[in-house]
């Protein structure tokens, strides 16, 4: 309401405030793009590759689940169970955690998930 | 059915240890017993398995299967006739020209975490698939990825040491700092250890007891050093030539003890 106030009053006034809304605005788009070229500048000096290097540093539990998916390609967290001889949940939390670590992809097909490297 | 094979690295901390003369030598051993054997050369800094046999004309490389330009079907030679007196001995080499050497020295992490895929998945297709009982791999001493690559994959792991104090120190780091974090079979053969003094049972059993303390593993050969197999220059598989020779009664001890391993 006090807009349209403003308006009936001094079009100057108005044309003035969207001048300043539309600059703090732009400076704002220009302070996100500028976040936007840091992370991706990071996210370049520290890929998530799953190589032999990465995997001494990851713990213990979470290795042996690494290892398995490095060697199966592909697997559901029933399948990786399978070779490490631990429970089919015990292995869906690690395979889980992997992939929010950023070094496993997972993708459903119809009722089972498939946990897989990004190569 | 017959139980599923081994994959055996053989690795070092240092070079000119003796990994090559003895994984082929073990290679030629087992298919002696009969079995079908494959030997990698996986050190592809310095390859040397190709002038130790005296292969001539190879065309496909293990450079190229782990590059992803072909099946590694297509890099297995057969060497049984001429090399082995019964079983199967295949071999697969390593590129030994400068540019395969330069070009696998400069590769990203990405291409090591597919070559690692690539080497997790000869498992089954060598020892499942192509009925193979061992698959050997000669790999590059110290801590590089092509050699970290092949100690992962393996089913068991041989050190391969000298009694150089440093040699002792940099195995005994190596082996705790990497070998137990992926939890591998591990063992470790002492090899050029001056004859006299391991020339007693006394003087070799207290050896091994103090090279056991010392790494923390057990010590599954003390090979002393023979001066006829230097100068024979690795050249030629010395278990095949001199059956009678000790170093063959030796390897052949070895190939016992890794099949209970």
């Amino acid at each position: 309401m006090s807009e349209y106030r403003i308006l009936g009053r001094n079009p100057a006034q108005i044309l003035q405030k969207i001048k300043e809304s539309l600059d703090q605005l732009n400076e704002k788009m220009e302070v996100m793009i500028e976040i936007q070229k840091h992370n991706q500048k990071e996210g370049e000096s520290i890929p998530d590759v799953l190589d032999v290097m990465t995997l001494l540093s990851l713990p213990d539990h979470l290795r042996k689940t690494a290892v398995t998916i490095s060697r199966l390609d592909q697997a559901t967290a029933e399948e990786v169970a399978e070779q490490t001889k631990r429970a089919r949940a015990v292995e869906s939390g690690y395979l889980n955690q992997l992939v929010m670590m950023g070094y496993l992809k997972k993708e459903r097909r119809g009722r089972k998930a498939y946990f897989y490297i990004e190569k | 059915m017959s139980p599923m094979g081994k994959i055996v690295a053989f690795h070092s901390y240092k070079g000119g240890t003796g990994k090559t003369l003895l994984s082929v030598n073990l290679a030629a051993t087992y298919s002696n017993r009969g079995k079908k054997v494959c030997l990698f050369d996986l050190d592809f800094r310095a390859p040397s398995l190709q002038a130790a046999l005296k292969i001539k004309d190879n065309e496909h490389w293990l450079n190229d299967y782990l590059n992803g330009v072909c099946d590694v079907k297509k890099v297995l030679i057969d060497i049984s006739r001429g090399h082995v007196r019964q079983g199967e001995l295949w071999i697969g080499l390593a590129n030994p020209s400068t540019e395969a050497i330069r070009d696998m020295s400069g590769k990203d992490r990405k291409w090591e975490m597919k070559a690692l895929g690539r080497l997790l998945s000869l498992k089954d297709s060598f020892l499942n698939e192509m009925e193979f009982d061992y698959l050997i791999w000669d790999t590059s001493p110290g801590l590089q990825y092509s050699s970290i690559n092949a100690i992962v994959s393996a089913d068991v792991a041989l050190v391969v040491a000298t009694i150089d104090t440093s040699d002792i120190e940099g195995t005994r780091r190596m082996t705790h700092e990497l070998y137990d974090l992926f939890e591998k079979k591990t063992g470790i053969l002492m090899n050029k250890v001056p004859a006299e003094i391991i020339s007693t049972k006394t003087g070799k059993g207290k050896m091994r007891k103090q090279f056991e303390a010392t790494h923390g593993l057990p010590i599954l050969e003390i090979v002393p050093c023979f001066c006829d197999i230097l100068r024979a220059g690795g050249t030629y598989i010395f278990t095949q030539e001199k059956p009678e020779h000790p170093f063959t009664k030796i390897v052949d001890t070895i190939a016992t003890k890794i099949e209970r391993f």
